[in-house]
């Protein structure tokens, strides 16, 4: 994806089919945002903002987290229970002599060594990763349960003040870590994930390691869930074995909702990226509306496969004609 | 050796021996578990996960996945004791039109992959979410008390020792593998699988069968969850979540390829088994939940790595 100088314009040319389908996504985007400002002027304060993008952050990384492995051609299922183990191994962690620091380092080599395991697995025992991260769901939900049998454990204050509090910090880590992933784009390894996602058996024959691809793929992908994790357990000062279960199901939905394939290779981060920030707007101002939790499922539900079916139906259309 | 070879091939056989050899360990180490009426609760446990992983296997078979298994379950146990006429004294007409909501459900479905291109993966997940929060109106989150003559007869009753459920599970059995292996329909389901475009430019239709396929998966589920109740006698929500993730894992245990195109449903019936039979296990070995389910998923890959195995490509 490096732009190479001699073919700039079939990079550009790639670009822009990359981003054809996501123009309809970001005008979808756009239009919630507003609504939500018009429903909800307190967004466009500091705190206001700060608070919104607190909201999204979790689900920003799970999305990524998801949308990496789907580039790549898998999928997990094990996302809720790593961010549920991030917030507990934060919660057990940091209370002790290891300090806020120690606890981060913690969950975030947590996150790399089951990540890498599961990879290991799926790439060299050549096991389908939906069912592999299935069982490992079961296990880091029981690891998580063993840590803290029951929600509790310590995060200091200042750390929830600072994620959590009136400023915007969550929103500018977002920033840098998309921007860590651009950059890594930029390396061989980072660019494989794609080239191994859309067409494993070409992208072997010319050089990409695509096992070690793999195994990075998921490792990067449970750090990013743990990390969720950490960042959950902050904003409510404490640990709970069971907080993250709904961010798996979520991070499949924004993914897709981005446009981001099943089948690899298909897709855009930033797309992705997308599709979690109109789940989030979604269910907040389902929320502000006092629509009852029932009938945000109903909602939700509909609006998933609206966002889905439209693009593909239109495209269709665009073809008879 | 060559025979040897030949049963790695044969994942069904393998995992049928699997759980044979479980049983017989366990009969032999732990007091109790052989024990006529264990086993018999045993099967009548993994009959409803059997009978849910019959839709699944189709439609994995063809390449699909179906995520709403456990809501159509749910729903099925929940509406069944509430649109049951009084009137009628056998319960029969309860069960059919409780079966016809299951079918439309998963008709609705195959409607939505097939006809709006949605990844059969959004569009059961979508629908899973949709009947959740339809349910919670309907029911209003109590649990509803079964009084339908016939539910509780197939739940309960155990003509010459053998339960009912059982018995619908082996009816299920010869009714899906006579489809998949000896009727041209199934042909159809196997060839989508493995090669959707060379099915297509066969003369294979793409929308009629994966219309046929979810709503076939409905209507399996909508039998699970009607069985579920006669057991429990009672519906609650939430009462089909377990069975969502119990049903893929079933099929893939019996080296169905979740990839599709490649497998039987002879090989979901001992993988059914085998995963009540390890969940049976582990309630033994007195531990917290939390070592309860390390030792689930732990299990669960080690049976992949003996049964589940993609074949290198």
């Amino acid at each position: 994806m490096s732009a190479v100088s001699s073919s700039g314009w079939l990079y550009g040319a790639i670009q822009r089919r990359r981003n054809r389908s996501l123009g309809g996504l970001y005008l979808v985007v756009a239009a919630f945002l507003i609504l939500y400002a018009v429903l909800f002027p307190g967004i466009l304060s500091v705190g206001g903002f700060s608070k919104f993008t607190q909201n999204w952050f979790p689900l920003a990384l799970v999305t990524m987290a998801q949308a990496l492995l789907m580039l790549n051609g898998g999928i997990t299922l094990a996302i809720g229970p790593l961010v549920s183990l991030g917030a507990v191994i934060a919660a057990t962690t940091m209370g002790t002599a290891l300090g806020v620091p120690g606890g981060i380092l913690a969950v975030a080599f947590v996150g790399l060594a089951i990540g890498a395991v599961t990879g290991a697995i799926v790439a060299h025992l050549r096991l389908p990763a939906i069912i592999v991260t299935l069982a490992g769901s079961f296990i880091i939900t029981g690891v998580a349960l063993i840590l803290l049998p029951r929600p509790g454990g310590f995060i200091p204050d200042w750390l929830s003040i600072t994620l959590a509090g009136h400023t915007p910090v969550a929103f500018l880590l977002l920033v840098v870590i998309v921007l860590a992933w651009k950059a890594f784009l930029a390396t061989p390894l980072g660019l494989g994930i794609y080239a191994a996602g859309d067409n494993p058996i070409g992208a072997f024959r010319s050089g990409v390691p695509v096992e070690q691809v793999k195994i990075v793929a998921f490792a990067l992908s449970s750090l990013l869930a743990a990390l969720a994790g950490l960042f959950v357990a902050a904003q409510t000062g404490s640990g709970d074995p069971v907080i993250g279960t709904p961010f798996t199901l979520n991070s499949i939905a924004a993914a897709v909702l981005g446009g981001v394939g099943f089948l690899g290779g298909k897709g855009t981060m930033r797309g992705a990226i997308c599709g979690s920030l109109l789940l989030s707007v979604m269910i907040n101002v389902m929320f502000f509306l006092g629509f009852p939790p029932v009938a945000q499922y109903i909602a939700q539900g509909l609006i998933i496969v609206g966002a889905v079916a439209v693009p593909e139906l239109l495209a269709k259309g665009r073809a008879r004609r | 050796m060559n025979a040897v070879k030949s049963l790695f091939r044969n994942p069904p056989l393998l995992t049928f021996l699997l759980v044979a050899l479980v049983w017989l360990v366990a009969s032999l180490t732990l007091r109790g578990f052989g024990a006529y009426g264990h086993l018999r609760y045993l099967l009548e446990l993994a009959a409803v996960i059997g009978i849910a992983a019959a839709g699944q296997t189709l439609v994995i078979l063809m390449g699909g996945i179906d995520l709403s298994v456990g809501a159509v379950i749910t729903v099925t146990a929940i509406l069944l004791p509430l649109i049951s006429p009084a009137w009628d004294p056998t319960g029969l007409i309860g069960i059919v039109l409780a079966l016809s909501i299951a079918t439309g459900i998963g008709f609705l479905n195959g409607a939505g992959a097939a006809y709006l291109r949605v990844p059969p993966i959004i569009m059961t997940l979508a629908m899973a979410t949709f009947l959740q929060g339809l349910l919670v109106i309907v029911a209003g989150g109590s649990a509803v008390t079964v009084s339908n003559p016939a539910v509780i007869l197939l739940g309960q009753a155990r003509p010459l020792g053998i339960p009912a459920g059982v018995i619908l599970w082996l009816a299920v059995s010869a009714v899906v593998l006579l489809l998949i292996h000896r009727m041209p329909i199934g042909a159809r389901f196997l060839a989508l699988g493995a090669n959707p475009l060379a099915a297509r430019l066969s003369g294979v239709s793409v929308t009629r069968n994966t219309l046929i396929l979810y709503a076939l998966s409905g209507f399996f589920a909508g039998l699970a969850g009607i069985l579920v109740l006669g057991m429990n006698r009672q519906g609650y929500v939430g009462i089909g979540d377990p069975y969502l993730l119990t049903s893929i894992a079933a099929v893939v245990l019996g080296g169905t390829s979740i990839l599709g195109g490649r497998g039987t449903y002879a090989g979901t019936i001992p993988g059914a088994i085998l995963l009540v039979t390890t969940t049976a296990l582990i309630t033994v070995v007195n531990a917290s939940p939390g070592w309860r389910s390390i030792m689930f998923g732990t299990l669960i890959l080690a049976l992949l790595l003996i049964s589940g195995r993609e074949a290198r490509r």
